[in-house]
């Protein structure tokens, strides 16, 4: 098999492309139906037919009648993710910049993170809930399940820091204390600024995994729910096709997340390398 | 003098993120292990240390039968995963050949990864229910006279449901190790005369090893470890280890729950060390 | 605050760099005299970087002094010190523009920005990139991105410019005309230049203190045309190139010549200054490749029974334009290299696999220093050198 630039593809190109097709509507298939679904005829059930199409359910999430908590789920889960993704940036910054050097510890604060990533979320929540309960404490969506979410988020946000920062050439501090930078100087005029679009995808890991968080969160959160929480309780409860409004909405959501992370990584990376610059 | 202060600024840039892990984590594994021991009754915990939670799962028949399934399912899930991952990256690491196409056909599949698990998964009801859309299809095209009821509620939704939510964990770090491999080893191998069929069994599989090593950790720690896809999607016929711990959770039985969890922990530890040993996958990590 | 082109002399005083166990640079003492251009030439892990970057700032003497213009500057920062450096990479930030890159060091200082960018300006004007001035260094050759770092040092005044391998990354062509460049640039500025090479010709080419060095110690410090014609031990003739070295023990001591002969009963005599050699002491003694003549063996007089003169069989023989270069192998495997000017060749024009004898004169052979053979020096055969 050659990878050449030019010339036909060989038959297993079209094979493996079929698959690949295949494989991105399994993907897209099941929630594209939800979206349709979500615009589901007031009179309609949980499944096709659509009768009708309308708004109608969207309405009922915002109406808070009987699907619950909704909004405040809503805005109790956006907070949280933008105060995990801060903090996840801000922290495994800060400890990926650490790591660069050997320090007592290392290794075993790295293995710490590993363990955090694979362990089954629902422990963590168990551990902590306990916890919180042996010494006295109420749990809370802004407290135990803040940092429950960040058991989560920071070892992702470590594991993009080492990559990012394992490509990143030392020569550049170097130049730049040369030309007389402090320490503080060199992180904000020269570093930071290169690292940015790794910074943003630290971002948004910590964002969306946050937002759509769930076994550490379920257990950790207390009496108001995020909206993973509220979600699972409409898969029991609920019976309409709100649940699938919900669905629709939260995804938008995640969406624009993405979004607006991928476009600044594509500007600045765009405005690294502008131009048509004739190259003598 | 300089080292010694370097070594303090480490220190103290990496201080946030230990106390969290710590505090949020170390600890209250701690807890789980020590509540493991704990007494309990009537929705309260006694402190004590007892081995009678153990005891209990040890020798309770429903334990084996729990993880005979859930291993059943993790089992099933690695094997699917893999495959689908492994051609997946197979083709956009080998087949794809603008940079351009492979970044953006990449993003495509990562992207309903970033969106909520839970979705995702009931996501798939209406279209396996009874009237969901494969029967509708399949009954309108006249492949099947009734709806085809192991669909939705079984093991089958199961382990579609666990396919949909991880395959991504296989693509990712396989596309990883394959788009390492130096493309002139296989353009040697090309000019000695290797078909593909061997060039993929003699150069590509043996150097994606570490990719799909990651990856089957991955997979058989989400799968081993996760509680909602199974209670869910097989309608509470099928049972994994954490779904009933999940429910003694609920019934404030938290000495077993812990108890369980432990045992689980230990469990799947001895499987990723079990893949470990037969892959190093530390030069992947950090390099 | 960088002295303003004050004295740029550079005392090295028995410097030791230890990385752990290992000595990169041991006990080293060197003066490069102010407004010089240094080359510090040697095959990599020699400890010519670790040098430069002592000097820099960006390494720590383990044990021993730097003194630049008479001040100590061990434990000051670079641009304390006076000197600016020129990476090997280039390590312009690519998040800036090519002005930004050049006015950085401004910036940090709190230079106002219609300041600095003049200054900037300025100095890409000195370096012929003034059209660049807004362009990103992703969108530069090779080159152009080296005179933008050029500039980019020079902004801070410094006393002494730091060059780590500044033309390896250039292709041929580039690198001879940078080479010239870089002289040029040195002589305007009259500020010390020292720059890192492992490249011989490229050193003798600009410099005048040609530096030496193997495993962290200077093998010869001295200019360019003594170390070509006077190397001071085996060493720095292999390294060099443009030598063959035989050695031997003492035959006999006669007329202020020493006669030497090798293991293969090859025999050689130089003149001997100073004390007498004992006899069956070792001497080792260099000829250069274009003082040596070489015709075909007639009959079957093999034995070298000449001295100044050994006998052997061509192994190679390369065109280089105006010379042409013959390997002769000799009976106990070693090379021999002889340069013959093309017209002395073609004259009579010699093959592979032909018996040859070479010649030289006892005048052009050279007394190197040491008893050891220096045989360790891989840097394979330099490039041919031209007369």
């Amino acid at each position: 098999m050659r990878q050449t630039m030019a010339g036909p593809r060989p038959w297993t190109f079209y094979v493996f492309a079929s698959f690949f097709a295949l494989f991105v509507l399994f993907l897209y298939g099941p929630m594209t139906v939800i979206y349709i679904l979500s615009f589901q005829g007031p009179t309609g059930g949980l499944t096709f037919p659509m009768r009708g199409v309308s708004l109608r359910w969207f309405h009922a999430l915002v109406a808070a009648e009987r699907v619950g908590d909704i909004d405040g789920a809503f805005g109790r889960s956006l907070v949280l993710a933008m105060i995990v993704a801060v903090l996840t940036v801000v922290l495994s910054v800060s400890a990926g910049l650490a790591f660069r050097r050997r320090f007592a510890g290392s290794g075993l604060l790295f293995y710490l993170a590993i363990a955090s990533l694979i362990m089954p979320g629902l422990f963590v929540g168990l551990g902590i809930a306990v916890g919180f309960q042996l010494l006295g404490l109420d749990i809370n969506w802004y407290s135990s399940s803040l940092g429950a979410q960040l058991t989560w988020t920071l070892p992702y946000g470590l594991l993009i820091m080492f990559a990012v920062l394992g490509r990143f050439n030392r020569a550049y501090e170097e130049a730049a204390t040369d030309l007389g930078a402090t320490p503080w100087q060199r992180l904000r005029e020269v570093v930071l600024p290169i690292l940015m679009p790794g910074i943003i995808g630290v971002a948004l890991f910590g964002f969306t995994l946050s937002y759509d968080e769930f076994p550490r969160t379920v257990l950790t959160a207390g009496t108001k729910n995020t909206l993973p929480l509220e979600i699972w309780a409409m898969t029991t409860n609920v019976t309409s096709p709100a649940l699938f409004a919900v669905g629709t909405v939260t995804t938008i959501i995640s969406f624009i997340a993405i979004g607006i992370a991928l476009v600044s990584i594509a500007v600045i990376q765009r405005r690294r390398t502008r131009g048509t610059g004739e190259r003598i | 003098m300089v080292k010694g202060l370097s070594r303090v600024v480490s220190w103290l840039q990496v201080a946030p993120v230990a106390l969290i892990l710590i505090l949020f984590f170390g600890l209250p594994m701690l807890v789980v292990a020590a509540v493991s021991f704990f007494d309990y009754g009537q929705g309260r915990l006694y402190p004590a240390f007892i081995f009678d939670n153990y005891v209990e799962v040890f020798s309770s028949s429903v334990t084996l039968r729990l993880y005979l399934s859930s291993l059943k399912f993790a089992l099933i899930v690695w094997a699917v995963t893999l495959f689908i991952g492994f051609n997946v990256a197979y083709f956009l690491v080998f087949h794809v050949r603008t940079v351009l196409w492979q970044i953006g056909l990449f993003l495509l599949c990562t992207v309903p990864f970033w969106t909520s698990n839970i979705i995702r998964m009931i996501s798939w009801i209406p279209f396996l229910g009874r009237n969901g859309i494969f029967n509708e299809t399949f009954m309108g095209l006249g492949i099947v006279s009734h709806p085809m009821e192991f669909l939705l509620f079984s093991d089958f939704a199961v382990v579609v449901a666990y396919v949909h939510l991880f395959t991504l964990f296989m693509v990712v770090p396989i596309f990883n190790s394959m788009a390492r491999i130096d493309r002139s080893l296989i353009e040697a191998a090309y000019d000695a005369g290797a078909g593909r069929w061997r060039i993929l069994t003699e150069v590509i599989l043996p150097l994606s090893k570490t990719g799909i090593a990651l990856g089957s950790i991955f997979v058989i720690t989400l799968v081993m470890g996760d509680f909602f896809v199974v209670k869910v999607m097989s309608g509470g016929q099928s049972a994994s280890v954490v779904s009933a711990l999940s429910n003694e959770i609920s019934a404030i039985q938290y000495p077993p729950a812990a108890a369980n969890a432990l045992i689980l922990v230990v469990i799947v530890t001895l499987m990723v060390s079990g893949i470990l040993r037969l892959v190093d996958v530390r030069k992947e990590l950090t390099g | 605050m960088p002295s303003e082109n004050g004295n740029g002399e550079i005392r090295i005083v028995n410097v030791t760099k230890r990385f752990g166990d290992m000595a990169a640079v041991q006990d080293l003492s060197l003066t490069i005299p102010d407004k010089g251009y240094c080359c510090l030439l040697g095959p990599s892990g020699c400890g010519k970087t670790t040098i430069l970057r002592m000097i820099a700032g960006h390494e720590t003497p383990t044990t021993g002094e730097i003194l630049i213009g008479g001040e100590p500057v061990v434990g000051l920062s670079p641009v304390q010190r006076g000197t600016a450096m020129m990476f090997q990479s280039y390590a312009l930030f690519p998040h800036r523009s090519v002005l930004d890159n050049v006015a950085f060091s401004l910036k940090l200082r709190g230079a106002s920005k219609a300041d600095r960018h003049k200054q900037a300006r300025e100095l890409l004007t000195k370096v012929r990139m003034e059209r660049f001035a807004d362009r990103l260094p992703a969108q530069l050759s090779g080159g152009q991105q080296q005179r933008v770092a050029l500039a980019r040092a020079l902004i801070t005044n410094p006393r002494v410019l730091l060059l780590d391998e500044p033309l390896s990354a250039l292709d041929e062509y580039l690198r001879l005309r940078m080479r010239g460049e870089l002289r040029r640039v040195q002589k305007e500025l009259g500020i010390t230049f020292i720059h890192v090479t492992h490249t011989q010709l490229e050193a003798i080419a600009v410099a005048d203190l040609v530096v030496v060095m193997a495993q962290g110690r200077i093998e010869q410090a001295a200019n360019a045309q003594e170390i070509f014609t006077a190397p001071r031990n085996a060493y720095v003739a292999r390294f060099m190139g443009g030598q063959n070295v035989l050695s031997g023990t003492v035959d006999s001591v006669a007329n202020g010549h020493a006669i030497i002969v090798d293991e293969c009963g090859v025999s050689f005599s130089t003149a001997i200054a100073g004390e007498k050699p004992g006899l069956g002491s070792r001497l080792f003694g260099s000829i250069r490749r274009d003082r040596i003549s070489v015709s075909k063996a007639l009959g079957c007089t093999a034995a070298s029974d000449k001295i100044n003169s050994l006998v052997g069989e061509i192994h190679a023989i390369e065109y280089q334009g105006s010379y042409v270069k013959i390997t002769i192998e000799r009976s106990s495997g070693e090379e021999f290299v002889a340069n013959i000017v093309d017209n002395e060749f073609f004259r009579d024009p010699l093959d592979i696999g032909d018996s040859v004898v070479a010649r030289w004169s006892a005048r052009d052979v050279l007394t190197l220093e040491g008893t050891a053979d220096a045989k360790d020096a891989s840097m394979g055969d330099a490039a041919g050198v031209l007369i």
